[in-house]
This record gives structure tokens, sequence and C-alpha cells, in this order.
């Protein structure tokens, strides 16, 4: 009996799971973005009016090269190992671009 | 010779093991963008070390594997999330061993590694904030992904001892 719960408890996290992934890869419909450093806002722009650039962010020295192109946002370059953050490409859905070593994150708000 | 001993050289051997096995899988090309989504071969061990050893003993097994593991795997600021990650799993796993029968060992793999998703999330929770979250569903599903084969490998591992009467702990239900 109580194995059978732990059968059904399995089953749902894995269906919410599922669930949660696919309400976060909806394409976002806002076009306004967001980049943030431990829950503080850095900057917040609409891409739309955004004219193309590339940006640095740095922190403790390291840092983030922020590139707008076309309306898209990503990150271009890192300072750190991994790059993680730059093979994520281009900020698509409301997955952030996050990037660990830089407490760096880039969204769509709301 | 003392049983002690030989339980010492076992476990040592599982370390080895284990972090033989962390070390090779950091040079598989990750699958996915994302942080956190991998294999965790390692698990294979500390599965296996919760259903044939005592809980301590698996305790200092996983602990050596992921202190060695940062050392060698050259990142040891991703510790937080190793350690975090790796306690919650092994105490989630240890619980529920009482109510999951060796024979259904992969369901236990499969909540452990989601549970070690969760631990490492919450640990990045505090290191960036709230955002981390976003990728709990995502770890979620490969944790479930990764953990149901890493469970089926240490459950194919632990029935072939059994089967040679070879099994350790000769009091474990086994159906």
């Amino acid at each position: 009996m109580r194995l059978r719960i732990v059968y059904l408890i399995t089953s749902l996290i894995f269906i919410a799971g599922l669930a949660g992934c696919f309400f976060i890869l909806r394409t976002s419909e806002t076009d306004t973005v967001e980049i943030i450093r431990d829950d503080e806002v850095l900057y917040r722009f609409d891409l739309k009016d955004s004219e193309d650039r590339i940006f640095k962010i740095e922190y403790n020295g390291s840092y983030n090269l922020i590139e707008i192109s076309g309306g898209r946002i990503r990150v271009r370059e890192a300072g750190c190992r991994d790059n993680t953050c730059v093979k994520m490409g281009w900020l698509q859905n409301s997955a952030a671009i996050v990037c660990l070593p830089n407490h760096l994150v880039i969204r769509f708000s709301g | 010779m003392s049983d002690r001993l030989k339980r010492l050289a076992e476990l040592s051997i599982l370390t080895a093991l284990a972090l033989i096995i962390f070390v090779v899988e950091l040079q598989f090309p990750s699958i996915t963008p994302i942080a956190g989504v991998k294999l965790g071969l390692a698990n294979i061990i500390t599965v296996y070390g919760v259903y044939r050893y005592k809980a301590g003993e698996t305790a200092s097994v996983l602990l050596v594997r992921i202190l060695l593991g940062s050392l060698f795997g050259g990142n040891p600021s991703a510790i937080i999330y190793s350690l975090s990650g790796g306690a919650l799993c092994l105490s989630g796993m240890l619980l529920l061993k009482k109510i999951i029968p060796e024979n259904r060992l992969w369901v236990c793999s499969v909540l452990g590694a989601v549970l070690h998703n969760l631990g490492q999330t919450a640990a990045a929770y505090f290191v960036m904030g709230k955002a981390v979250f976003l990728y709990l569903p995502f770890l979620t599903v490969s944790g479930c992904v990764a953990g149901a084969i890493t469970g089926m490998c240490a459950q194919l591992v632990l029935m072939r001892f059994r089967k040679n009467g070879k099994g350790g702990n000769p009091n474990a239900k086994t159906k």
C-alpha cells in the first residue's frame, strides 16, 4: 500500500515536471527583458526598441559580454570556465539565461 | 582478517569507483545547455550503497567522493551544489529504502535524483535569487530519466551479487 503511494507520487512528480517544462517553453509574449543580479534589476529594456549593441557587465574580475541584435539578446562571451550562458544562445522563452559564476540572470519580465 | 577491515577495503574500492565514474563523466560533452542536466552516473554507487551498506558508511563514501571529486573536477566553487544535492538525495533514499524493496530499487533512485536536483536548486537560490526556480521543471524531468537509468544499473549490480550469494546483508528483505 505504501509502495503504491510512492509510485503515485513519483509519477505525479514526473508529470508535474513535464507540465512545468511546457509552461516555461511557451514563447514569451513580452519584449521587455530584465538583466538581474542577486534579485536586483540591473537593466530593463524593450528589445523591440533597442538598437543593436554589445556591452560588458563586470563582476568580481569576471565579465559577461551581452549582445543585442535584431530584437534578440544573448551572452556573446563570458569570463567563466564553463560558458553555459553562451551555449544557451538567444533568449527565446521564459527559461532564463543564467550564469551561475557571475550571478547573472537574463529573462523576459512578466 | 577482521570483518571491519574487509568492510573498510570494500568501501574504499566503492569510493574509488565512484570517483573514477565521476571524473570520466566530466569528460562527456553536456547534452543540453542547461546547467545541472547530466546523467550523474556516480549516483549508481550511492544507490547501491544505500541498499547494501549502513547509512553512515554510504554517507562517508558519498562525502569523500564529493570532496575529492570537486578537487579533481577543477571546480571547487560547485561544491555547495554537490553537497546540498547529495545530502538531500541520500537522506531521502535512506528513508525510501524502508518502503521500496530491493527489486524496485530504481524507483528509489528516481526520487533520489529528483531530490538531488531540488537540493542543488535550493543552494543556487541562496547564491542567485529566485530566478533559478525556472529551471526546476527541466531538472525534475532530467532527474527522473537519469535516476531511472542509474537506478537500473545499480539494481542490475545488486541482483547479480545476490544471485551469486555474495549479497552482504542477508537480512535485507527481497520479494
